[in-house]
């Protein structure tokens, strides 16, 4: 009997990781806090401005606050999540244009949406790929975002704002269209 | 040479190719290749490499949090048999994957980075010796199994401990030529000064791994000039150059070649000496970076930046590129052949620690 050829993956060690909770929504956004996560890449501080300007004057918004992320590469701490937690209903987080900033937009959503808060990641249509892996991983894989077409660093202030007004809807949805039921959500065989 | 690393006996059968392929072939078709061939690996493979070490193999030696993937010492030696390291390289893996993950930017998502970076990995004190690799000419390889196996096995326990596989979570546009296979070992003999393993606290020229993440190296053609400061000033050319300015530093390890480091010892520098020189005289004006649409890079914060006060700069204004000793590790490698050295830009920024190997023994 040959000796058996070893797995490099470490794969009896990875324990499934189960179904992350998806937030409840709400009906319409009229009156919600709007709480902006900006990734600090190029542009994305205008364009989530921009979608948070629309937000307020065309969906009656209560208030829309930012703040930056502390590195975009990586997923936020708990903290600022327990803080974003406390202080809006509701998130919009983004650009995801590289490949760790678009992986960590969907592992920061995932999150925010176990605590509580419906989140609308906005992606450049480059980074699907790392963006559905990475919210696999952490027990979403239906998870759901915005694409805008990639690249968004070049865009002039101008374009910014067409592209902003362009992915508004898609964001609104996401932040109130219920999806899926939660119990079906909640089923492990499903987030495998 | 101690006995890990004898090649093993003649075998007593027949080789058996056809089982050698078929094997190469299932590794192939679980995903864990890099594209080249692998070494089937196999308990008794992987039992001598767990054996050149007395660490506990369930030990967990790096972890990647935001992907929630660790790697114990099992699961890198089974990497770097595959990789085709000798059990003998194995502490050396080990060494290099702890000075890599000291690297804020392999922890902080530079292996998912559109940039592809890749380590550089440099070898100091008697393991050159003890376990073959090459310390002079083609520093860079191919041609030589530790340095070539020993980057590779870092790239698979990426891969496979890690789960970070091209165009999934591995993002790289273009990614650096060579990534996964560079590994330098110093040219210690020739070099005027002491090695790069006691710039990173490693003293008393015991074996040591210093490891950094790069983007990219270009070279330094400079043969002809008996002035080291003509040498110094093309140098100081590539290492300003605006192509991979995007912050407001841009460190690079300085690879000189042996005839480039001892003609500036014969000047009278140290190696203290050669970076004070190039920080002091590497970068652009800032109207360089603007007529190259990288104005935005003088405005960002943080150190070296300049913040608003960039727009007060005039055109004729120098931006220097480096501000410490620690964003220009120097080292010397290669043949005394040619006055050839080499820049390499470093991916975020050293951590400036070298890694003994007799800890992973």
């Amino acid at each position: 009997m040959p000796n058996a050829i070893l797995d490099p993956t470490g794969a009896t060690r990875m324990s499934k990781k189960a179904a992350a909770s998806r937030a409840a929504r709400r009906g319409s956004l009229a009156g919600a806090r709007v709480g902006l996560l900006i990734n600090t890449k190029q542009n994305a501080r205008p364009f989530l401005e921009e979608v948070g300007r629309l937000l307020r004057d065309e969906y009656g918004v209560a208030s829309v606050t930012d703040r930056t992320k502390l590195n975009f590469a990586v997923p936020e701490p708990e903290e600022v999540i327990k803080e974003l937690a406390a202080t809006v209903d509701v998130v919009v987080t983004g650009v995801g244009d590289c490949g760790s900033c678009s992986a960590a937009a969907a592992a920061d959503s995932v999150v925010l949406e176990s605590a509580g808060l419906p989140v609308a990641a906005i992606i450049t249509d480059s980074f699907r790929a790392t963006v559905e892996k990475m919210a696999e991983l952490r027990g979403a894989a239906d998870f759901r975002y915005a694409t805008t077409a990639h690249p968004v660093a070049v865009l002039t202030e101008d374009q910014v704002k067409e592209r902003a007004a362009s992915v508004v809807s898609e964001v609104v949805r996401l932040l109130t269209d219920p999806g899926q039921n939660d119990s079906e959500r909640a089923d492990p065989e499903n987030a495998e | 040479m101690t006995d890990l690393e004898q090649a093993p006996a003649a075998p007593a059968a027949p080789l058996d190719p056809d089982a050698a392929q078929a094997a190469i072939e299932y590794c192939y078709d679980q995903g864990w290749s890099d594209g080249l061939p692998l070494v089937p690996a196999s308990q008794p493979l992987v039992d001598q490499f767990l054996a050149a070490t007395k660490r506990d193999p369930e030990e967990v030696i790096g972890s990647l949090e935001q992907v929630g993937r660790d790697c114990t010492v099992y699961m890198a030696a089974v990497n770097a048999a595959m990789a085709g390291c000798r059990p003998g390289y194995f502490p050396v893996v080990l060494a290099a994957f702890d000075a890599l993950m000291r690297e804020r930017a392999a922890r902080g998502g530079g292996f998912q980075s559109t940039s592809g970076p890749a380590p550089l990995i440099v070898v100091n004190g008697p393991v050159r010796e003890e376990l073959g690799f090459n310390t002079t000419g083609g520093a860079f390889g191919p041609g030589f199994r530790p340095n070539m196996t020993i980057p590779r096995a870092i790239g698979l326990i990426v891969r496979n401990a890690f789960g970070v596989h091209p165009h999934v979570l591995e993002q790289a546009t273009q990614g650096v030529p060579g990534r996964w296979s560079i590994c330098v070992a110093e040219n210690e003999e020739e070099s005027p000064w002491g090695p790069l393993a006691e710039d990173g606290g490693v003293t008393g020229g015991v074996s040591a791994v210093s490891v950094t993440l790069t983007r990219t190296m270009e070279f330094i053609d400079n043969r002809h000039t008996p002035d080291h400061e003509d040498v110094l000033r093309d140098l100081a050319d590539s290492i300003g150059r605006l192509g991979p300015q995007i912050f407001p530093q841009t460190p690079v390890a300085l690879v000189l070649c042996p005839e480039h480091a001892q003609m500036f010892a014969s000047r009278g520098m140290s190696k203290a000496g050669v970076q004070d020189w190039l920080i002091e005289r590497s970068g652009r004006t800032a109207g360089e970076l603007r007529r190259a649409g990288k104005g935005g890079t003088l405005r960002q914060k943080g150190p070296g930046g300049h913040g608003e006060a960039a727009d007060a700069l005039g055109d004729e204004e120098f931006h220097r590129v480096l501000s410490s000793r620690g964003q220009i590790p120097v080292i010397v490698a290669g043949a005394k052949t040619a006055a050839i050295s080499m820049v390499v830009r470093i991916f975020g920024e050293w951590s400036g620690q070298a890694v003994p190997v007799s800890e992973w023994q």
